[in-house]
């Protein structure tokens, strides 16, 4: 019984290590420079998201990986409604044209923004799609995570709660 | 006589030993002036690569086809690149070169590795008459997230005519200024294309577009028309 026990305890050790294992923390670094223009051309920083924990995504329409995670950020948008988290997806290096053909068959409810030239994507050393940045409400780095995840579900979800639950109460 | 005899042995078996440090790899017989020498990347060698070095040989180009993976039973990893002997591959490449033929070495992803590794072994003047084209090189040492890239020092590549082959679909593009400027810093001399709406690896997609499909069965051309502009003949 007691052996039992014990492997069903190391099993659940190794299972939450596994899952621990793509998210990178990092020490509240302050985050580089956010500069590019949504598809309505309006320049966008990171001084608009200001007070809110921010999910960075990096992605294009050409990486697979990147629009299987998509419709999961879509959920975890709707789920986390009327809380102070604001999700941005930025398209590395690819034209309006090629963002928008995408978009007509995905539709998202969260701010798209366009990095045509990749000064952003290189400004955050963005290596690999999708790369994503969790942001804490003060514009610090806390989390990044390379390749794709479920975002509304599993360590993803309790990553976010865990910045959402920093804030002030009036604000959470 | 016997001591004559002797070194005759030794000769021989010294031979055989340089002989049998050149990696195994398909021949793809030709009788026009160029030799291509394809070193497939960490995935091993694709079919669709197979069929170009095929065509490539058909239009004159003489192929010699390297999987390093399968040559020496490494897994498919970038990191098995690394193992490599570069020396081995110098010799591949000085074999290559006593065919008499003008050489240019093709090598995908982190196959560059080996390959400028064995460019930088050569003696200066070998090093002079080889061409090197790198399709989506991957030299990186790392590449962290908020961190700088940090390219392989791979030894001198001085006189070496290094072109780069860069889908535009790829999260390196952004990046492949500076991966030049690092191959320039070791003494190759560079250029690049850019291969318009095709990502790394096209030929071997999961999930090809129509136009990845179409850019695989003419890999050969798309060679023939780089090989041709670079000018290195």
């Amino acid at each position: 019984m007691k052996r039992l026990l014990a492997t069903c305890v190391m099993s659940l050790l190794l299972t939450s290590g596994a899952q621990a294992a793509g998210f990178e923390a990092r020490a509240a670094t302050p985050a580089p420079e956010l500069k590019a223009q949504d598809l309505a051309g309006a320049q966008k920083t990171l001084a608009d998201y200001r007070g809110k924990v921010v999910l960075l995504n990096f992605w294009a329409s050409w990486c697979p990986p990147c629009l299987r995670e998509m419709p999961s950020m879509e959920r975890l948008r709707v789920k986390m409604g009327g809380r102070p988290l604001a999700i941005v997806a930025l398209d590395s290096a690819e034209t309006p044209e090629e963002v928008n053909a995408y978009l007509s068959r995905m539709k998202l409810g969260f701010p798209i923004l366009l990095d045509p030239d990749g000064s952003n994507t290189k400004r955050w050393k963005v290596f690999a799609l999708p790369t994503t940045f969790l942001l804490d409400a003060e514009g610090r780095v806390r989390y990044v995570l390379t390749g794709p995840t479920e975002w509304d579900e599993g360590e993803a979800l309790e990553v976010i709660k865990s910045l959402l639950a920093e804030l002030p109460a009036r604000s959470k | 006589m016997r001591f004559f005899r002797l070194l005759l042995l030794s000769a021989w078996a010294c031979s055989f030993a340089v002989r049998a440090a050149v990696p195994d790899h398909q021949v793809f017989p030709a009788q026009g002036p160029q030799l291509l020498l394809w070193v497939a990347s960490e995935r091993g060698r694709a079919e669709p690569e197979v069929h170009a070095a095929q065509q490539l040989a058909a239009q004159g180009v003489e192929t010699w086809s390297l999987d390093l993976v399968a040559a020496y039973f490494l897994p498919q990893l970038p990191s098995s690149m690394d193992a490599v002997s570069p020396q081995d591959l110098a010799d591949w490449l000085r074999v290559a070169q006593a065919s008499g033929k003008r050489v240019v070495v093709y090598a995908v992803a982190r196959a560059a590795v080996p390959v400028l590794r064995a460019a930088a072994a050569l003696e200066p003047a070998e090093r002079e008459r080889l061409c090197v084209m790198l399709m989506y090189p991957n030299l990186y040492t790392v590449a962290e997230p908020l961190a700088e890239p940090d390219f392989l020092v791979l030894g001198s590549l001085s006189g070496l005519r290094v072109r780069v082959l860069q889908p535009r679909r790829s999260a390196a593009t952004p990046w492949l200024p500076g991966l030049l400027d690092h191959l320039a810093k070791q003494g190759a001399a560079t250029s690049h294309v850019i291969l318009e709406n095709l990502r790394e690896g096209y030929w071997a997609r999961e999930t090809p577009t129509e136009f990845e499909i179409a850019e695989s069965r003419r890999m050969d051309a798309m060679l023939l028309r780089e090989l041709n502009a670079w000018g290195c003949k």
